[in-house]
């Protein structure tokens, strides 16, 4: 049997043929999906759908997080809310402990220099002394 | 019988490559390899120090920070060897830092933008400049980090800022025809308050659903229609990897944070307007006076076009560049044609300006 060619004279290929048609059509199916949200409908129905969901959930969310804080103090352990605290606290004493950090850099740097200076000045005036003796 | 074979070696190899597919879409690959040092950190936020390649007389005096957005990895910016931002400019010669912010905890759903921009930035950069022994640096911010980068310049401006690169920043927001974003949350819309009371921070699932969804068809469907048709490439198919470990990997967003994306920004433009108050300051943009280059990626659909190009008449800056590129929000820095348009025009003005 015969290869079937293409009026171009290459190789008939049924893949490659499908393939254009497919991403053609992918193509249009996306700029029109891009199209579709950036509408006010869309914003619209996901926020409907959103708020729904968040309404309908959070009878049952609040009542979770009371029974659960209940338990928590029936047990007298700490809540999120105690660890959310302290964890604020730690970022605080972090952040006062890099400032300090930051300071001790700086006296380090402000000490270092007058260190190396130092020698230059006391050598200083025996080098004056020993010009003045040779004159 | 011939045909029964050959039916039999067709379903074969389809069954091998739904297996090479579930593979490649399952696991993930090694990123953020460039070899770095963890030099200071602040609750999550960590600042890291990659580590020189040339001697110190071939390095630029002039350190660079990076920072990225708050609710993706950092480590697109140091996607794989051989592909990475990070490793283009250590070779260069830069001295090159990045602010990694770290995923928020319940703990942090208090934080702001004005926490980031006037607790975390100024004591990492004072970090940096420490280590780099150099009074005056340069800031690359990306997306929301630019945002960041651009509150931090105008509110501390005498602070050693030489050179600010800004990349798809969205810092306008009047267009509110132009920007998808601004619809969907729009206050007629979406109730942000209502949102954050059930889940504490933003999720990064949430956020990941609003960026795949400006694009659905190509995000849900054209993205694993590519690795499919090319399997039989190791190097569209490493490439894809990498791309899906950094996509799949989400960063939820302070509450407080969001709060003020959304209703300072989105929905009012204070920054812009120039009435953004952070922590009691005003955002004046006149006060940045850096050298800026903007860099704006022509095909974003996260950041248009018309979110970044006012900052250019708003600064005082004399030097300021605006670079346009063909490209998408990411596809700007971590696709194939990055290390040919991208890196090297960054670089280039960057070099001329860190001597």
């Amino acid at each position: 049997m015969a290869e079937e060619r293409a009026p171009n004279g290459k190789d008939f290929d049924p893949v490659g043929a499908f393939r254009e048609v497919r991403d053609n059509y992918l193509d249009a199916w996306a700029k029109t999906m891009v199209d579709a949200v950036n509408t006010e409908a869309y914003a619209k129905a996901t926020g409907t759908m959103l708020d729904t969901y968040l309404t309908a959930s959070s009878p049952f969310r609040e009542a979770l997080e009371k029974a659960m804080l209940q338990a928590l103090q029936q047990l007298s352990m700490p809540s999120r809310a105690d660890f959310i605290s302290l964890a604020e606290r730690l970022t605080n004493v972090e952040m006062k402990l890099d400032d300090l950090d930051a300071k001790l850099d700086e006296i380090q740097k402000t000490l270092k220099k007058p260190a190396s200076a130092a020698p230059l000045r006391a050598a200083a005036p025996a080098a004056r002394n020993r010009r003045k003796g040779a004159k | 019988m011939a045909e029964a074979a050959v039916v039999g070696e067709q379903f074969f190899q389809l069954a091998e490559k739904l297996n090479a597919f579930n593979k490649a879409v399952t696991t993930k690959v090694p990123i953020a390899q460039t070899p770095k040092q963890l030099v200071w950190s602040l609750n999550k936020a960590k600042l890291y120090h990659y580590v020189p390649v040339l001697p110190k007389e071939k390095r630029h005096p002039i350190p660079l920070i990076l920072i990225f957005a708050l609710m993706n990895r950092p480590y697109i910016l140091d996607l794989r060897p051989g592909h990475s931002f990070v490793e283009f400019m250590v070779h260069q010669g830069y001295d090159l830092y990045l602010l990694d912010w770290g995923a928020p905890g319940p703990e942090d759903k208090n934080l702001k933008f004005d926490d980031y921009t006037l607790d975390y930035m100024p004591r990492a950069i004072r970090k940096m400049k420490s280590i780099a022994e150099s009074e005056e640096f340069s800031m690359l911010g990306w997306c929301i980090g630019a945002i960041l980068a651009t509150v931090y310049s105008a509110l501390r401006p005498d602070d050693g800022l030489r050179n600010l690169i800004l990349l798809t920043a969205p810092l306008d927001f009047s267009d509110k025809q132009g920007i998808t974003f601004a619809r969907w949350v729009d206050e007629r819309f979406f109730d942000v308050d209502k949102v954050l009371a059930a889940t504490g921070n933003m999720p990064g699932g949430m956020i990941d659903y609003g960026a795949k969804a400006l694009k659905p068809v190509d995000n849900y469907v054209l993205n694993y229609l590519k690795l499919w048709d090319n399997l039989d490439n190791p190097q569209v198919v490493e490439a894809w990897k990498a791309m899906n470990t950094w996509v799949t990997d989400n960063v939820d967003l302070a509450a407080g944070a969001f709060r003020q994306l959304v209703v300072d920004l989105y929905r009012n433009d204070l920054l812009m307007k120039g009435e953004w108050i952070i922590r009691g300051e005003r955002v004046d943009l006149k006060k940045i006076r850096a050298s800026l280059l903007t860099v704006i990626a022509q095909a974003d659909h996260i950041t248009p076009p018309c979110q970044s190009e006012a900052i250019m008449t708003k600064v005082s800056s004399t030097d300021k560049e605006l670079f346009r590129v063909r490209g998408g929000h990411i596809g700007i820095m971590a696709g194939s044609g990055a290390d040919k348009i991208t890196w090297p025009h960054m670089e280039a003005w960057l070099r001329a300006r860190s001597g």
